[in-house]
Protein backbone atom coordinates (compact mmCIF):
# COMPACT_ATOMS: atom_id res chain seq x y z
CA UNK A 1 0.00 0.00 0.00
CA UNK A 2 1.33 3.58 -1.04
CA UNK A 3 2.50 5.22 2.16
CA UNK A 4 0.17 8.92 2.78
CA UNK A 5 3.34 11.11 2.50
CA UNK A 6 3.05 14.82 1.57
CA UNK A 7 5.03 16.55 -0.69
CA UNK A 8 7.25 19.17 0.23
CA UNK A 9 7.28 22.49 -1.39
CA UNK A 10 9.62 24.31 0.54
CA UNK A 11 7.62 24.46 3.74
CA UNK A 12 4.76 23.84 2.32
CA UNK A 13 3.18 20.17 3.11
CA UNK A 14 1.46 19.21 -0.16
CA UNK A 15 -0.72 15.50 -0.80
CA UNK A 16 -1.70 14.50 -3.76
CA UNK A 17 -5.48 13.47 -4.24
CA UNK A 18 -5.04 9.56 -4.06
CA UNK A 19 -2.82 9.87 -0.82
CA UNK A 20 -5.50 12.51 0.77
CA UNK A 21 -8.43 10.28 -0.12
CA UNK A 22 -6.34 6.92 1.29
CA UNK A 23 -5.55 9.21 4.35
CA UNK A 24 -8.90 9.77 5.04
CA UNK A 25 -10.49 5.93 3.91
CA UNK A 26 -7.90 4.52 6.54
CA UNK A 27 -9.06 7.19 9.36
CA UNK A 28 -12.92 6.56 8.73
CA UNK A 29 -11.91 2.59 8.64
CA UNK A 30 -10.78 3.04 11.73
CA UNK A 31 -14.53 3.81 12.81
CA UNK A 32 -16.48 1.32 14.63
CA UNK A 33 -19.24 -0.62 12.46
CA UNK A 34 -22.79 0.86 12.86
CA UNK A 35 -26.27 0.43 11.64
CA UNK A 36 -27.84 2.76 9.44
CA UNK A 37 -31.50 3.24 8.37
CA UNK A 38 -32.71 4.32 5.07
CA UNK A 39 -34.99 4.12 2.22
CA UNK A 40 -33.58 1.49 -0.97
CA UNK A 41 -32.98 3.58 -4.22
CA UNK A 42 -31.06 2.78 -6.96
CA UNK A 43 -30.47 -0.54 -6.16
CA UNK A 44 -28.12 -2.11 -8.82
CA UNK A 45 -27.21 -5.79 -8.75
CA UNK A 46 -25.18 -7.48 -11.52
CA UNK A 47 -24.59 -11.01 -11.76
CA UNK A 48 -20.74 -9.76 -13.76
CA UNK A 49 -20.20 -7.52 -10.66
CA UNK A 50 -18.59 -8.65 -7.23
CA UNK A 51 -20.29 -5.69 -5.93
CA UNK A 52 -24.11 -4.62 -5.27
CA UNK A 53 -24.49 -0.91 -5.39
CA UNK A 54 -27.66 1.03 -3.65
CA UNK A 55 -28.14 4.19 -2.15
CA UNK A 56 -30.08 4.74 1.01
CA UNK A 57 -32.21 7.77 1.30
CA UNK A 58 -33.04 9.71 4.47
CA UNK A 59 -36.85 10.39 4.01
CA UNK A 60 -36.76 12.65 5.89
CA UNK A 61 -34.53 15.23 4.47
CA UNK A 62 -33.34 13.38 1.48
CA UNK A 63 -29.80 13.08 2.62
CA UNK A 64 -28.47 9.95 1.03
CA UNK A 65 -25.67 7.45 1.62
CA UNK A 66 -23.96 5.15 -1.04
CA UNK A 67 -23.72 1.61 0.03
CA UNK A 68 -21.78 -1.36 -1.30
CA UNK A 69 -21.98 -4.89 0.08
CA UNK A 70 -20.82 -7.91 -1.29
CA UNK A 71 -23.03 -9.51 -4.16
CA UNK A 72 -22.41 -13.45 -3.08
CA UNK A 73 -23.15 -11.93 0.95
CA UNK A 74 -26.29 -9.63 -0.30
CA UNK A 75 -27.83 -13.23 -2.45
CA UNK A 76 -27.49 -15.15 0.62
CA UNK A 77 -29.85 -12.67 2.57
CA UNK A 78 -32.15 -13.49 -0.06
CA UNK A 79 -34.49 -10.29 0.93
CA UNK A 80 -35.81 -9.84 -2.41
CA UNK A 81 -35.56 -5.98 -1.63
CA UNK A 82 -37.61 -3.19 -4.07
CA UNK A 83 -36.72 0.63 -3.76
CA UNK A 84 -38.66 2.35 -1.62
CA UNK A 85 -38.24 -0.19 1.20
CA UNK A 86 -37.13 1.05 4.94
CA UNK A 87 -34.19 -0.83 5.77
CA UNK A 88 -31.61 -1.12 8.55
CA UNK A 89 -27.79 -1.62 6.97
CA UNK A 90 -24.97 -3.01 9.52
CA UNK A 91 -21.39 -1.98 8.27
CA UNK A 92 -18.25 0.35 8.46
CA UNK A 93 -17.73 3.97 6.50
CA UNK A 94 -15.42 3.89 4.08
CA UNK A 95 -14.18 6.17 0.62
CA UNK A 96 -14.61 5.05 -2.80
CA UNK A 97 -11.03 6.64 -3.32
CA UNK A 98 -10.89 6.88 -6.78
CA UNK A 99 -14.10 9.14 -6.64
CA UNK A 100 -13.14 10.59 -2.89
CA UNK A 101 -16.92 9.52 -2.00
CA UNK A 102 -17.86 8.54 1.45
CA UNK A 103 -19.84 5.25 1.50
CA UNK A 104 -21.09 2.25 3.79
CA UNK A 105 -19.51 -1.31 3.51
CA UNK A 106 -22.38 -3.07 4.22
CA UNK A 107 -22.08 -6.14 6.20
CA UNK A 108 -25.30 -7.02 6.55
CA UNK A 109 -29.49 -5.86 5.44
CA UNK A 110 -32.25 -6.27 7.40
CA UNK A 111 -35.99 -4.74 5.84
CA UNK A 112 -36.75 -2.97 8.97
CA UNK A 113 -39.95 -3.60 8.95
CA UNK A 114 -40.12 -7.56 9.70
CA UNK A 115 -36.96 -7.22 11.94
CA UNK A 116 -38.77 -4.75 14.16
CA UNK A 117 -42.26 -6.52 14.59
CA UNK A 118 -39.99 -9.71 14.37
CA UNK A 119 -38.17 -8.83 17.71
CA UNK A 120 -41.24 -7.65 19.38
CA UNK A 121 -43.39 -10.11 18.51
CA UNK A 122 -40.88 -12.37 20.15
CA UNK A 123 -40.75 -10.37 23.19
CA UNK A 124 -44.40 -10.23 23.58
CA UNK A 125 -44.82 -14.21 22.85
CA UNK A 126 -42.09 -14.86 25.52
CA UNK A 127 -44.03 -12.29 27.79
CA UNK A 128 -47.09 -13.55 27.56
CA UNK A 129 -45.80 -17.83 28.38
CA UNK A 130 -43.94 -16.73 31.05
CA UNK A 131 -47.57 -15.29 32.96
CA UNK A 132 -48.82 -19.39 31.27
CA UNK A 133 -50.98 -17.29 28.36
CA UNK A 134 -50.29 -20.49 26.40
CA UNK A 135 -50.23 -22.71 28.65
CA UNK A 136 -51.69 -26.05 28.35
CA UNK A 137 -53.78 -26.44 31.42
CA UNK A 138 -55.41 -22.97 30.49
CA UNK A 139 -57.00 -24.71 26.99
CA UNK A 140 -60.91 -25.35 28.03
CA UNK A 141 -62.39 -28.24 25.34
CA UNK A 142 -65.16 -27.15 23.32
CA UNK A 143 -68.59 -27.76 23.60
CA UNK A 144 -70.25 -31.04 22.42
CA UNK A 145 -73.21 -28.76 20.35
CA UNK A 146 -72.99 -25.22 20.64
CA UNK A 147 -76.13 -23.40 21.19
CA UNK A 148 -74.75 -21.19 18.79
CA UNK A 149 -71.34 -20.67 17.24
CA UNK A 150 -69.56 -16.96 17.66
CA UNK A 151 -67.82 -16.36 14.08
CA UNK A 152 -65.82 -13.11 13.99
CA UNK A 153 -64.02 -11.91 11.08
CA UNK A 154 -63.12 -9.64 8.24
CA UNK A 155 -64.51 -8.64 5.30
CA UNK A 156 -63.16 -11.87 4.18
CA UNK A 157 -65.93 -13.28 2.17
CA UNK A 158 -63.75 -17.14 1.63
CA UNK A 159 -63.30 -17.59 5.40
CA UNK A 160 -66.92 -16.88 6.55
CA UNK A 161 -68.24 -19.09 3.24
CA UNK A 162 -66.08 -21.97 4.23
CA UNK A 163 -66.55 -21.65 7.69
CA UNK A 164 -70.48 -21.35 7.74
CA UNK A 165 -70.67 -23.96 4.50
CA UNK A 166 -69.04 -26.45 6.56
CA UNK A 167 -70.64 -25.99 9.86
CA UNK A 168 -74.12 -26.33 7.72
CA UNK A 169 -73.20 -29.57 6.10
CA UNK A 170 -71.93 -31.16 9.17
CA UNK A 171 -74.97 -29.77 11.43
CA UNK A 172 -78.07 -27.97 10.05
CA UNK A 173 -79.81 -27.04 12.92
CA UNK A 174 -76.84 -24.88 13.70
CA UNK A 175 -76.75 -21.28 14.79
CA UNK A 176 -74.07 -19.52 14.05
CA UNK A 177 -73.80 -15.02 14.61
CA UNK A 178 -71.01 -13.66 12.66
CA UNK A 179 -69.36 -10.47 13.84
CA UNK A 180 -67.83 -8.69 10.94
CA UNK A 181 -64.77 -6.29 11.90
CA UNK A 182 -61.90 -4.78 10.25
CA UNK A 183 -59.44 -7.21 11.01
CA UNK A 184 -56.39 -5.32 9.18
CA UNK A 185 -54.67 -1.82 10.01
CA UNK A 186 -54.27 0.33 12.28
CA UNK A 187 -57.00 0.15 15.24
CA UNK A 188 -57.79 -3.89 13.69
CA UNK A 189 -56.52 -5.09 17.42
CA UNK A 190 -58.97 -2.86 19.98
CA UNK A 191 -61.85 -3.63 16.95
CA UNK A 192 -60.90 -6.89 17.03
CA UNK A 193 -60.97 -7.20 20.89
CA UNK A 194 -64.17 -5.40 20.82
CA UNK A 195 -66.41 -8.14 18.50
CA UNK A 196 -64.81 -10.50 20.71
CA UNK A 197 -66.39 -9.63 23.81
CA UNK A 198 -69.34 -8.38 21.71
CA UNK A 199 -69.52 -12.08 20.64
CA UNK A 200 -69.22 -13.70 23.91
CA UNK A 201 -71.74 -11.70 25.68
CA UNK A 202 -74.23 -12.80 23.10
CA UNK A 203 -76.84 -15.31 25.31
CA UNK A 204 -76.34 -18.10 22.74
CA UNK A 205 -72.87 -17.81 22.27
CA UNK A 206 -70.77 -21.12 23.44
CA UNK A 207 -68.27 -20.78 21.51
CA UNK A 208 -66.09 -18.52 18.92
CA UNK A 209 -64.24 -18.70 15.71
CA UNK A 210 -61.44 -16.13 14.90
CA UNK A 211 -61.50 -16.60 10.71
CA UNK A 212 -58.62 -14.77 9.17
CA UNK A 213 -57.83 -16.17 5.69
CA UNK A 214 -53.96 -16.22 4.92
CA UNK A 215 -52.16 -12.59 4.60
CA UNK A 216 -48.81 -11.41 4.11
CA UNK A 217 -47.19 -11.16 7.61
CA UNK A 218 -48.11 -7.53 8.39
CA UNK A 219 -51.97 -8.40 7.47
CA UNK A 220 -51.92 -10.57 10.32
CA UNK A 221 -50.01 -8.40 12.68
CA UNK A 222 -52.96 -7.91 14.61
CA UNK A 223 -53.73 -11.41 15.72
CA UNK A 224 -50.38 -11.37 17.30
CA UNK A 225 -51.45 -7.72 18.92
CA UNK A 226 -51.29 -7.85 23.10
CA UNK A 227 -54.56 -6.76 22.94
CA UNK A 228 -56.12 -9.56 20.93
CA UNK A 229 -54.05 -12.29 22.43
CA UNK A 230 -55.11 -10.87 26.00
CA UNK A 231 -58.50 -10.77 24.63
CA UNK A 232 -58.55 -14.53 23.03
CA UNK A 233 -57.66 -15.95 26.45
CA UNK A 234 -59.80 -13.95 28.63
CA UNK A 235 -62.83 -14.78 26.63
CA UNK A 236 -65.46 -16.27 28.32
CA UNK A 237 -66.33 -19.06 26.18
CA UNK A 238 -63.62 -21.37 24.15
CA UNK A 239 -62.09 -19.40 20.98
CA UNK A 240 -60.80 -21.65 18.26
CA UNK A 241 -58.64 -19.52 16.11
CA UNK A 242 -58.55 -20.31 12.30
CA UNK A 243 -56.31 -17.65 11.58
CA UNK A 244 -53.96 -17.49 8.48
CA UNK A 245 -52.74 -20.50 7.26
CA UNK A 246 -50.78 -23.77 8.40
CA UNK A 247 -47.19 -22.09 8.43
CA UNK A 248 -48.35 -18.57 10.58
CA UNK A 249 -48.40 -18.70 13.65
CA UNK A 250 -50.04 -15.79 15.12
CA UNK A 251 -50.23 -15.69 18.88
CA UNK A 252 -53.90 -15.66 19.04
CA UNK A 253 -53.21 -19.25 17.99
CA UNK A 254 -51.08 -20.07 20.98
CA UNK A 255 -53.87 -18.37 23.16
CA UNK A 256 -56.79 -19.44 21.54
CA UNK A 257 -58.27 -23.01 23.04
CA UNK A 258 -58.02 -25.20 19.86
CA UNK A 259 -56.32 -23.75 16.70
CA UNK A 260 -57.31 -24.73 13.43
CA UNK A 261 -55.22 -24.92 10.32
CA UNK A 262 -58.23 -23.27 8.35
CA UNK A 263 -61.66 -21.97 8.51
CA UNK A 264 -63.04 -25.21 7.19
CA UNK A 265 -60.92 -27.53 10.02
CA UNK A 266 -62.45 -24.84 12.11
CA UNK A 267 -65.82 -25.52 11.15
CA UNK A 268 -66.02 -29.43 11.96
CA UNK A 269 -64.29 -28.58 15.50
CA UNK A 270 -67.20 -26.46 16.38
CA UNK A 271 -70.13 -28.79 15.61
CA UNK A 272 -70.20 -32.52 15.77
CA UNK A 273 -71.13 -34.66 13.02
CA UNK A 274 -75.05 -34.77 12.97
CA UNK A 275 -74.78 -38.85 12.76
CA UNK A 276 -72.31 -39.88 15.17
CA UNK A 277 -74.51 -37.64 17.42
CA UNK A 278 -77.65 -39.06 16.67
CA UNK A 279 -76.23 -42.64 17.01
CA UNK A 280 -74.73 -41.46 20.24
CA UNK A 281 -78.15 -40.27 21.32
CA UNK A 282 -79.71 -43.89 19.97
CA UNK A 283 -76.80 -46.02 22.02
CA UNK A 284 -77.93 -44.01 25.31
CA UNK A 285 -81.62 -44.87 24.66
CA UNK A 286 -81.25 -48.54 24.00
CA UNK A 287 -78.78 -48.50 27.48
CA UNK A 288 -81.75 -46.53 29.14
CA UNK A 289 -84.22 -49.13 28.61
CA UNK A 290 -82.01 -52.46 28.46
CA UNK A 291 -80.81 -50.55 31.93
CA UNK A 292 -84.51 -50.12 33.39
CA UNK A 293 -85.42 -53.44 31.77
CA UNK A 294 -82.78 -55.70 34.14
CA UNK A 295 -83.81 -53.61 36.46
CA UNK A 296 -87.01 -54.64 36.91
CA UNK A 297 -86.34 -58.06 36.06
CA UNK A 298 -84.06 -58.51 39.03
CA UNK A 299 -86.78 -56.71 41.00
CA UNK A 300 -89.34 -59.13 39.91
CA UNK A 301 -86.99 -62.34 40.67
CA UNK A 302 -86.45 -60.53 44.00
CA UNK A 303 -90.35 -60.61 44.60
CA UNK A 304 -91.03 -64.07 43.76
CA UNK A 305 -88.41 -65.29 45.72
CA UNK A 306 -89.46 -63.52 48.92
CA UNK A 307 -93.04 -65.09 47.90
CA UNK A 308 -91.88 -68.31 48.14
CA UNK A 309 -90.34 -67.95 51.43
CA UNK A 310 -93.63 -66.51 52.37
CA UNK A 311 -95.66 -69.10 51.42
CA UNK A 312 -93.32 -71.10 52.95
CA UNK A 313 -93.62 -69.88 56.52
CA UNK A 314 -96.45 -71.04 57.82
CA UNK A 315 -95.62 -74.56 57.30
CA UNK A 316 -92.33 -73.90 58.70
CA UNK A 317 -93.45 -72.27 61.89
CA UNK A 318 -96.26 -75.44 62.63
CA UNK A 319 -93.90 -78.10 62.16
CA UNK A 320 -91.50 -76.04 64.48
CA UNK A 321 -93.85 -75.64 66.69
CA UNK A 322 -95.16 -79.42 67.03
CA UNK A 323 -91.69 -80.52 67.09
CA UNK A 324 -91.75 -77.92 70.68
CA UNK A 325 -95.30 -79.83 71.36
CA UNK A 326 -93.89 -83.43 71.34
CA UNK A 327 -91.09 -82.66 73.64
CA UNK A 328 -93.24 -81.02 76.53
CA UNK A 329 -95.63 -83.84 75.86
CA UNK A 330 -93.16 -86.09 76.86
CA UNK A 331 -91.56 -84.08 79.81
CA UNK A 332 -95.26 -84.05 81.08
CA UNK A 333 -95.70 -87.70 80.45
CA UNK A 334 -92.86 -88.34 82.17
CA UNK A 335 -94.00 -86.46 85.43
CA UNK A 336 -97.85 -87.81 85.66
CA UNK A 337 -98.35 -90.12 88.37
CA UNK A 338 -100.68 -92.38 85.90
CA UNK A 339 -97.23 -93.30 84.46
CA UNK A 340 -96.17 -94.54 88.25
CA UNK A 341 -99.63 -96.33 88.73
CA UNK A 342 -98.85 -97.97 85.06
CA UNK A 343 -95.88 -99.84 86.72
CA UNK A 344 -98.44 -101.36 89.19
CA UNK A 345 -98.80 -98.61 91.67
CA UNK A 346 -101.74 -97.58 93.33
CA UNK A 347 -102.91 -94.40 94.77
CA UNK A 348 -106.03 -94.79 97.93
CA UNK A 349 -108.03 -91.89 98.85
CA UNK A 350 -109.89 -91.40 102.38
CA UNK A 351 -112.80 -88.47 100.75
CA UNK A 352 -111.00 -86.22 98.39
CA UNK A 353 -107.37 -86.43 100.17
CA UNK A 354 -105.02 -89.22 99.14
CA UNK A 355 -104.24 -91.40 102.45
CA UNK A 356 -100.56 -91.33 103.14
CA UNK A 357 -101.12 -92.58 107.30
CA UNK A 358 -103.15 -96.01 108.42
CA UNK A 359 -103.84 -93.80 111.58
CA UNK A 360 -106.19 -91.17 109.46
CA UNK A 361 -108.40 -93.90 109.11
CA UNK A 362 -110.04 -96.44 111.71
CA UNK A 363 -112.07 -99.85 110.47
CA UNK A 364 -115.43 -99.41 108.30
CA UNK A 365 -114.00 -96.05 106.58
CA UNK A 366 -114.72 -95.87 103.08
CA UNK A 367 -111.68 -96.30 100.80
CA UNK A 368 -111.38 -95.56 97.05
CA UNK A 369 -108.03 -97.01 95.29
CA UNK A 370 -107.16 -95.68 91.63
CA UNK A 371 -105.44 -98.15 89.80
CA UNK A 372 -103.90 -97.31 86.53
CA UNK A 373 -106.80 -98.39 84.66
CA UNK A 374 -109.98 -97.87 86.51
CA UNK A 375 -110.90 -97.58 90.30
CA UNK A 376 -111.98 -99.78 93.19
CA UNK A 377 -114.28 -99.00 96.09
CA UNK A 378 -113.22 -100.32 99.39
CA UNK A 379 -113.77 -100.40 103.17
CA UNK A 380 -111.33 -100.50 105.90
CA UNK A 381 -111.47 -103.95 107.68
CA UNK A 382 -108.31 -103.38 110.63
CA UNK A 383 -106.12 -101.13 111.01
CA UNK A 384 -102.13 -101.42 111.78
CA UNK A 385 -100.18 -98.35 112.42
CA UNK B 1 -91.16 -28.92 28.98
CA UNK B 2 -88.59 -26.90 27.47
CA UNK B 3 -85.47 -26.82 28.76
CA UNK B 4 -83.13 -23.88 27.94
CA UNK B 5 -80.18 -26.06 28.91
CA UNK B 6 -77.56 -26.47 26.56
CA UNK B 7 -77.72 -30.02 24.61
CA UNK B 8 -74.76 -31.15 26.07
CA UNK B 9 -75.93 -30.91 29.39
CA UNK B 10 -79.41 -32.41 28.53
CA UNK B 11 -76.55 -35.55 26.49
CA UNK B 12 -75.02 -35.49 29.79
CA UNK B 13 -77.81 -36.00 32.38
CA UNK B 14 -79.21 -38.71 29.92
CA UNK B 15 -75.85 -40.49 30.11
CA UNK B 16 -75.85 -39.80 34.25
CA UNK B 17 -79.46 -41.57 34.16
CA UNK B 18 -78.03 -44.31 32.07
CA UNK B 19 -75.27 -45.19 34.11
CA UNK B 20 -77.15 -44.76 37.75
CA UNK B 21 -79.58 -47.24 36.03
CA UNK B 22 -77.10 -49.70 34.76
CA UNK B 23 -75.15 -49.34 38.31
CA UNK B 24 -78.42 -50.61 39.59
CA UNK B 25 -78.26 -49.76 43.39
CA UNK B 26 -81.82 -47.81 42.58
CA UNK B 27 -85.20 -48.54 43.87
CA UNK B 28 -88.05 -49.73 41.45
CA UNK B 29 -90.33 -46.70 42.14
CA UNK B 30 -87.04 -44.71 41.62
CA UNK B 31 -85.90 -46.44 38.40
CA UNK B 32 -89.13 -45.62 36.58
CA UNK B 33 -88.65 -42.04 37.15
CA UNK B 34 -85.44 -42.16 35.93
CA UNK B 35 -86.71 -43.89 33.15
CA UNK B 36 -89.11 -41.42 32.20
CA UNK B 37 -87.24 -38.68 32.51
CA UNK B 38 -84.61 -40.30 30.53
CA UNK B 39 -86.87 -40.82 27.87
CA UNK B 40 -88.16 -37.34 28.04
CA UNK B 41 -84.48 -36.17 27.67
CA UNK B 42 -83.76 -38.34 24.70
CA UNK B 43 -86.84 -37.03 22.68
CA UNK B 44 -85.60 -33.24 23.91
CA UNK B 45 -81.98 -34.14 22.45
CA UNK B 46 -83.44 -35.32 19.05
CA UNK B 47 -86.07 -32.68 18.28
CA UNK B 48 -82.88 -30.26 18.89
CA UNK B 49 -80.96 -32.34 16.39
CA UNK B 50 -84.09 -32.06 13.85
CA UNK B 51 -83.86 -28.07 14.37
CA UNK B 52 -84.75 -25.74 11.10
CA UNK B 53 -81.98 -24.39 8.61
CA UNK B 54 -78.96 -22.83 9.71
CA UNK B 55 -79.72 -20.03 11.46
CA UNK B 56 -77.44 -16.69 10.43
CA UNK B 57 -77.87 -13.65 13.18
CA UNK B 58 -75.48 -10.87 12.20
CA UNK B 59 -73.95 -8.51 14.86
CA UNK B 60 -72.36 -5.26 15.02
CA UNK B 61 -69.76 -5.22 17.74
CA UNK B 62 -69.84 -1.25 19.02
CA UNK B 63 -66.79 0.54 17.69
CA UNK B 64 -64.17 0.66 20.39
CA UNK B 65 -63.44 3.81 21.83
CA UNK B 66 -59.82 5.03 20.14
Amino acid sequence: MAKVAPILYGDRKVYTVSSFNRGIGSYLGRLPAVWVEGEVTELRRNEAWATVFLTLKDPKTGASLRVTIGRRVFDRLELALEEGETVHVAGRAELYEQKGELGLRASTIERIGLGAHLLALERLKRQLAAEGLFSPARKRPLPRLPRAIGILTGADAAARGDLVATIGARFPAAKVVVCETRVQGKGAPARIASALGALAAHPEVDVLVLARGGGSFEDLLPFSDEVVVRAVSACSVPVVSAVGHEQDTPLCDLAADMRAATPTAAGSLVVPNLSELRAALDGSRRRLVLAVRALLERDTARLMRLGERLQAAPRLLLERRRSALDHTGARLHALSPLATLGRGYAIVRAGAEALRDAAAVTPGDRLEIELASGSVGATVEDVRP
Amino acid sequence: MTDDRSFEDLQRELEDIVTRLERGDVAVDDAIALFRRGEELFKTCVERLQGAELRIEELTAEEPLS
